[in-house]
């Protein structure tokens, strides 16, 4: 109860937050040189008057505050205006591109979670030990090199030499196995990891690196904690203190950079989604930015600063969840 | 006289460090009784703690127990012997790691530290942890434990056990959680518990409280105590016999009564008179002078005497064992490792007194009598 209206309060201050960032990309486009609809017709001349006729067509020849309103209001409704590059809905072409970005996203944490946490724990373990310098290389090399290379390495390695996996696109599991040509489920699910693997490897490295050496230095600070002193005097088995008294009260941190490296990942994203040719937000924010498309600028801005928000409130609320010290504001 | 419960017998433990071997615990022999409470007193740094973690065999790297002997109900901790080539090697009756684990921490020998802050697991239920150390050292059920739980809680005074029980370290008080410190110790039905400076984190009165506790449930329960501690107060308050230590060394043994009034050793008398009281301001009390030695490099012959105010120049040469020096009214040893005792026939009364000595007792001269007054 008490953190369900946690959840709810940390929800209600996500407001301002949104309101800022939608109102600063707002200004911030309309300020950017260059005046869209003379953007799309390319330089060609035409009549003044029928610049203004589409101006005025588009609300742009209203002020800036009354644009804005308008906008929001339409937002709040679902209605993110109309790419007037691409003559569609913004919301249309936002959701068509959503899927891959939050698949490459998703998967990219899971494996830097994956192997961050086993490697941090086996570095914490083995402390100055070799398994412990290897690891330290590893997150060294992993915080200093650019995603974008790393995938072209990837690339050159895995799908230009060895053949062992394709190098551009991504297979969607959620669309029926047939648009593909796959005989089955089966054929599918493996065709959507063999797509996934090294764009997924491209952009989770630097989180991998991350999030290891924060498990290493968090673990060795609860594993020299007097809880677990006080377990191993109790005769708790050596495993036992390694994964459950030092481990869980070690993965606060992790938690945290998870939520705040999201902007990190998003961003991340974009170059990702070029290298590998993956057709995803990020590449449609690019294109959008090139092109000066508002309306499509600020709907990505506007989703990809929602989700941010979101991924930060979730990591709040798990963290109360997980660290009972936590207080859900009403306390203070 | 019977069996002791936990006999320790020329316990060294070392540290291996980069600025050499520091002998925190040098050669120290005690034994418990069943049924008693054992004080292990001195300055921060004496070896107490190292003491303590070394009979559980805990000792964290890059310490190690290099000689001595620790056997516990006839069974032993640690012991070492000669091989064929010359070697030590461990005895084969020396229980392993793994039988030390199962059968003697937390089920025989149970502690409570220092820092009930910080013993706690934070992220884990007070009841959950409770509970925990109970299933694996009695081998009951889930349910079983909770209960046991509970009423442990209730056992050490704390309020509502129940709705405690489901609470976090965080939401209960410094001396609520020593409670649940000495409930864990208590529910492991073991026979020897080390109490590792349980109240010096507390309030006074607090400390009271916890004190008069310990004693009512160590009556009920027979359960005896190690009382490391560095307050002869509480030694006072609590302990049947005492230890002192001073730089990894006893330096003095006895029952607590001769301790404090045939105080045989000048370290134990310094202690005492350095000892905060009512009657005294902060000039009058008798600091003892300088810091402890580093335990890498410890000075020559006794290792008080750079801070002993009898100091000879025999002190600097011969260092003393603990021997018996007296034995009280019941039969019981007082051991004292001072050269100034008889037994030792060092020449300590033909030698010449040290400088820094001379400086010492005309300090204590100086001092008025009955302590009235000030200077």
């Amino acid at each position: 109860m008490r953190l369900l209206r946690y959840t709810l309060y940390r929800l209600l201050q996500a407001i301002p937050v949104l309101i800022g960032v939608t109102l600063i990309t707002f200004v911030l486009a309309n300020l950017a040189p260059g005046d869209p609809v003379r953007f799309m017709l390319h330089g060609q001349e035409v009549d003044e008057e029928l610049i203004r006729t589409v101006e005025r067509r588009y609300g742009l020849d209203r002020p800036l505050h009354e644009r804005y309103l308008v906008y929001m209001g339409g937002v709040l409704q679902g209605d993110f205006g109309h790419s007037i590059h691409r003559n569609r809905p913004v919301l249309d072409l936002m959701l068509a591109r959503i899927g891959p970005t939050l698949l490459l996203v998703v998967s990219a944490y899971a494996f830097a979670l994956a192997t961050a946490i086993p490697l941090g724990i086996l570095a914490a373990k083995r402390r100055n030990q070799p398994e412990d310098h290897v690891s330290r290389i590893v997150a060294l090399v992993g915080v200093s090199t650019p995603s974008f290379w790393i995938g072209i390495m990837l690339i050159l390695l895995f799908a230009v030499t060895l053949g062992w996996l394709p190098s551009s696109g991504l297979v969607y599991p959620w669309w029926p196995p047939e648009t593909y040509g796959h005989s089955g489920y089966g054929e599918h699910a493996l065709e959507t990891v063999r797509h996934l693997l090294l764009p997924m490897i491209a952009l989770g490295t630097l989180q991998m690196a991350t999030l290891m050496r924060v498990e290493r230095t968090q673990m060795i600070n609860s594993l020299q904690g007097e809880y677990v002193k006080l377990a191993r005097a109790y005769g708790v088995p050596e495993r036992t203190i390694l994964r459950k008294h030092a481990f869980r009260a070690a993965q606060l941190p992790i938690i945290t950079i998870v939520g705040l490296n999201l902007s990190t990942a998003l961003g991340g994203a974009v170059l990702i989604e070029y290298v590998f040719n993956i057709n995803g937000m990020g590449r449609l924010f690019l294109e959008a930015i090139q092109q000066l498309d508002y309306q499509l600028i600020m709907g990505i801005t506007i989703v990809i600063g929602t989700m941010f928000v979101v991924g930060v409130i979730i990591t709040d609320i798990s963290y109360a969840y997980i660290d009972p010290r936590v207080t859900y504001g009403e306390e203070e | 006289m019977t069996d002791p419960l936990l006999r320790v017998e020329n316990l060294t433990t070392q540290f291996f460090t980069e600025a050499g071997t520091v002998r925190a615990v040098d050669s120290i022999s005690f034994e418990v009784h069943e049924g008693e409470i054992v004080g292990l007193v001195g300055e921060s740094g004496a070896g107490k703690s190292v003491a303590s973690m070394s009979l559980l065999r805990l000792v964290e790297s890059p310490g190690e127990i290099v000689a001595g002997e620790i056997t516990y109900k006839g069974r032993t901790i640690f012991g070492l012997e000669e091989t064929a080539d010359g070697s030590l090697s461990e005895r084969p009756e020396m229980l392993s790691e793994e039988e030390m684990r199962r059968e003697i921490r937390g089920n025989e020998i149970a502690v409570i530290f220092q820092d009930p802050m910080e013993s706690l697991n934070p992220v884990f239920t007070v009841g959950g942890q409770l509970r925990e150390f109970i299933e694996l050292n009695r081998g009951l059920s889930k349910r079983v434990a909770r209960e046991e739980a509970i009423r442990m809680l209730r056992e050490v005074g704390i309020p509502d056990p129940e709705g405690r029980y489901e609470e976090y370290p965080h939401q209960f008080s410094g001396g609520m959680r020593q409670r649940v410190l000495i409930a864990m110790a208590l529910a492991c039905e073991p026979s020897l518990i080390i109490a590792d400076e349980p109240t010096t984190a507390l309030d006074v009165t607090v400390e009271g409280q916890i004190l008069d506790l310990v004693d009512d449930l160590q009556e009920k329960y027979g359960t005896s105590f190690i009382w490391v501690t560095h307050d002869l107060g509480v030694v006072a308050e609590i302990c049947d016999r005492v230890n002192v230590m001073y730089l990894g060394e006893i330096v003095e043994q006895a029952p607590v009564d001769d301790l404090f009034y045939e105080t045989a050793h000048p370290y134990t008398e310094a202690l005492l008179e350095s000892m905060p009281r009512p009657d005294l301001t902060v000039e009058e009390i008798q600091s003892i002078r300088g810091v402890m030695p580093s335990a890498i490099a410890p000075p020559s012959g006794c290792r008080f005497h750079p801070r002993c105010r009898y100091a000879r120049e025999a002190c600097k040469r011969v260092h003393p064992d603990p021997r018996r020096v007296a034995t009280s009214a019941d039969g019981e040893t007082h051991r004292a490792a001072c050269l100034r005792h008889d037994v030792f026939e060092s020449g300590y009364e033909a030698s010449a007194p040290l400088e820094h000595a001379t400086a010492l007792s005309d300090r204590e001269v100086e001092r008025p009598p009955g302590g009235e007054g000030g200077e």
